[in-house]
């Protein structure tokens, strides 16, 4: 057993003191508390002593002959880092302990001592000890369960995209993070977040696409009790809940102007003040922001702040859709079908080579959402242990046969979506789910492509 | 002196006082050590061998000084030497102590200087001075019994260094501490806990 892992009533406690009545009589006090007890009347003997390894708490006084306490616990520190420090000083040298505690001295006593304080003291020690362990056992723990997000693919393009979270995730840059809808970018702010120094601090995320104007501004900044009608109570913002760790602005281009303004300040200055308040609070936050849009293209149709713009594009990462990478597909495909099996209970271990064919012949437009979903879908209706190609999604199937020929990207995007609804006869959730797309984005793609429900009766 | 006492036994207690102190308090003390323990509790006769010092500036006795002497008394085995002054005690590291004994020794001295309500600007109680006093003997003679600080706040062993803690934690020995003394040291009843 390490020092570090012993209880608190196994703790071991060294007196280091030149004054054998001080040794003696401490030794025999916490002995008597159910402490195992050493001592030592010099700072060479205590470094040789802890050395050993078997010590929890040092209590150290500051004035001895020789090497002071104050080197010793310089000296203890490189020896045994996990060592907690009390000082001991006189009155007269409290300015000593003051810098004891400056040096990293958990805290002082002043000789002679109250024996009510030094008992309060020393449990405090190994209280504090105990919580600092368990803390470094939990993040442990924490980084085995939820450590960074599994990102599957092995094309050039994924490769590339994988150096550059390496590369980012170290920094505290603000990371624009742009993609077609379903290309996993939540997924890349995630695992930016999980490798970063913040990663034991809250990723929050906000999808600005499917929040109001007004909503989503006190979303952001939080809002004070009697704001704005309804507003009953005080609410924190999600930069507040952010602070220390990382805020994730899906859906950036959906910004009304005028959160945009509010938001290049908050990005600015740090410093958020809630709707209807009046104190500016202070916030430490990493943003990434993320978008499928055309962002340039904003700036110069005058929807995107220049100045937002070049705020948030500090350090970019581009998702490629899924139809630039094919190799990925089978990959994927079979860590969905592992996940979804394990997480269903579900015997699945294989792909039929049709249903692999079938996949890879596909353009998904819908990118990796859409093939999770269709891999989902496939185990929930498949009757035996593989994905057959049977069992996978109509369209899927529909689009080994040539798309548009001579159409651009977005004319088969727009017709496919249009076909879509047109037979779910325009339910946006089922729409949205056979296109493997959150219902925000289909309805911001039928604003973009201007879709419009025919008339009732018109087919 | 030799010491002979043998630290696991108790056939008596024997209380001495030390410095000025009332007849009658310390025969209160001896009725109500009686009440808790079975063995005998004699109150000896005052001795001139007890020397007291005080400490520098502090106007307090030497507390370890004072058991010292106790110790060297000649003690015979199985008895257990209490000394319990009106003295302020303290020891050099410490501003004060209620009483100071060694694990496995033959004695203990306690102070009933800071157990008495009036040191704390309350009219005086002598039935809750004494109460304290005999929970604070019991504490040190448990020392002396080779128990350590109890971690059960209710049990006498319990560690305590102002009157709210010791008034707290009763007059009791707990369930892991009782079996730990001697058989036969408690009065009949006093071992529920």
């Amino acid at each position: 057993m390490t020092s570090a892992e012993r209880t608190t009533q196994q703790s071991a406690i060294l007196i280091v003191d030149d004054e054998p009545i001080v040794q003696q009589s401490l030794a025999e006090w916490f002995r008597s508390d159910g402490y195992e007890v050493d001592s030592a009347g010099s700072a060479k003997e205590a470094l040789r002593k802890v050395a050993e390894g078997r010590y929890d708490i040092a209590l150290v006084d500051i004035k001895m002959p020789g090497m002071d306490g104050l080197e010793l616990q310089s000296r203890l520190a490189e020896v045994e880092p996990d060592l907690t420090v009390i000082m001991i000083t006189a009155y007269a040298s409290v300015d000593s302990a003051v810098q004891a505690l400056k040096a990293g001295a958990f805290d002082y006593v002043t000789k002679p001592f109250d024996p009510d304080e030094l008992s309060h003291l020393v449990r405090r020690a190994i209280e504090h000890r105990s919580l600092r362990f368990e803390n470094i056992r939990l993040k442990e723990s924490l980084d085995a369960i939820a450590g960074a997000p599994t990102i599957i693919g092995d094309s050039p393009g994924m490769r590339h995209v994988l150096d550059l979270v390496e590369a980012v995730s170290e920094t505290d840059a603000t990371v624009l993070i742009r993609g077609d809808s379903g290309t996993g970018k939540e997924l890349v702010a995630r695992a930016i977040h999980a490798k970063s120094g913040r990663r034991y601090n809250p990723m929050v995320v906000v999808n600005c696409g499917a929040l109001a104007e007004g909503i989503l501004e006190s979303e952001l900044f939080g809002h004070e009790k009697g704001a704005f009608t309804g507003a009953q109570y005080r609410h924190k913002g999600k930069f507040e809940m952010a602070d220390g760790g990382t805020i994730f602005l899906d859906e950036i281009g959906a910004v009304s102007q005028r959160v945009q303004v509010e938001l290049l300040r908050v990005l600015e200055d740090k410093v958020v003040t809630r709707v209807g308040g009046q104190t500016p609070i202070s916030v430490d936050f990493r943003v990434i922001a993320a978008t499928n849009q055309d962002l340039e293209a904003m700036v110069e149709a005058g929807d995107f702040r220049e100045d937002l713009f070049w705020r948030l594009n500090v350090f970019t990462v581009e998702i490629p859709p899924l139809r630039e990478r094919p190799e990925d597909i089978i990959a994927l495909a079979h860590h969905f079908l592992e996940q979804y099996c394990h997480a269903m209970n579900r015997p699945h271990s294989n792909i039929t080579p049709e249903a692999l064919e079938v996949l890879g012949s596909y353009s998904w437009p819908g990118n990796v959402r859409e093939l999770e979903n269709a891999i989902e879908r496939a185990i929930v209706v498949g009757k035996e242990c593989v994905v057959r190609s049977e069992d996978l999604p109509v369209r899927v199937h529909g689009s080994t046969e040539p798309v548009v020929n001579g159409s651009s990207l977005a004319e088969v995007e727009r017709a496919h979506i249009l076909s879509v609804l047109n037979a779910m006869e325009w339910n946006i959730s089922k729409s949205a789910e056979a296109l493997g797309v959150d219902r925000g984005t289909l309805y911001n793609k039928i604003k973009r492509y201007g879709l419009q429900r025919p008339p009732d009766g018109a087919g | 002196m030799e010491l002979v006492s043998e630290p696991s036994s108790v056939e008596a207690v024997h209380l001495l006082t030390v410095g000025p102190f009332p007849r009658r308090m310390a025969e209160d003390l001896i009725i109500g050590l009686s009440r808790e323990v079975r063995v005998p509790c004699r109150l000896l006769e005052e001795t001139t061998e007890i020397e007291t010092q005080i400490l520098p500036d502090r106007a307090q006795v030497h507390a370890d000084h004072l058991l010292r002497q106790l110790e060297a008394l000649p003690i015979e085995r199985g008895i257990k030497l209490v000394g319990v002054t009106l003295h302020d005690m303290a020891i050099p590291i410490f501003t004060f102590v209620f009483g100071r004994s060694r694990l496995g020794g033959p004695a203990t001295v306690v102070s009933l200087a800071r157990l008495r309500p009036e040191f704390y600007g309350l009219p005086a109680d002598p039935a809750v001075t004494m109460r304290r006093g005999v929970a604070e003997i019991l504490h040190e003679i448990g020392h002396n019994l080779e128990l350590k600080h109890c971690r059960n706040y209710s049990c006498l062993m319990f560690f305590s260094h102002d009157v709210e803690t010791v008034d707290l934690r009763g007059m009791s020995f707990c369930a892991s501490c009782a079996p730990l003394l001697p058989a036969g040291f408690l009065a009949p009843g006093r071992n529920r806990y």
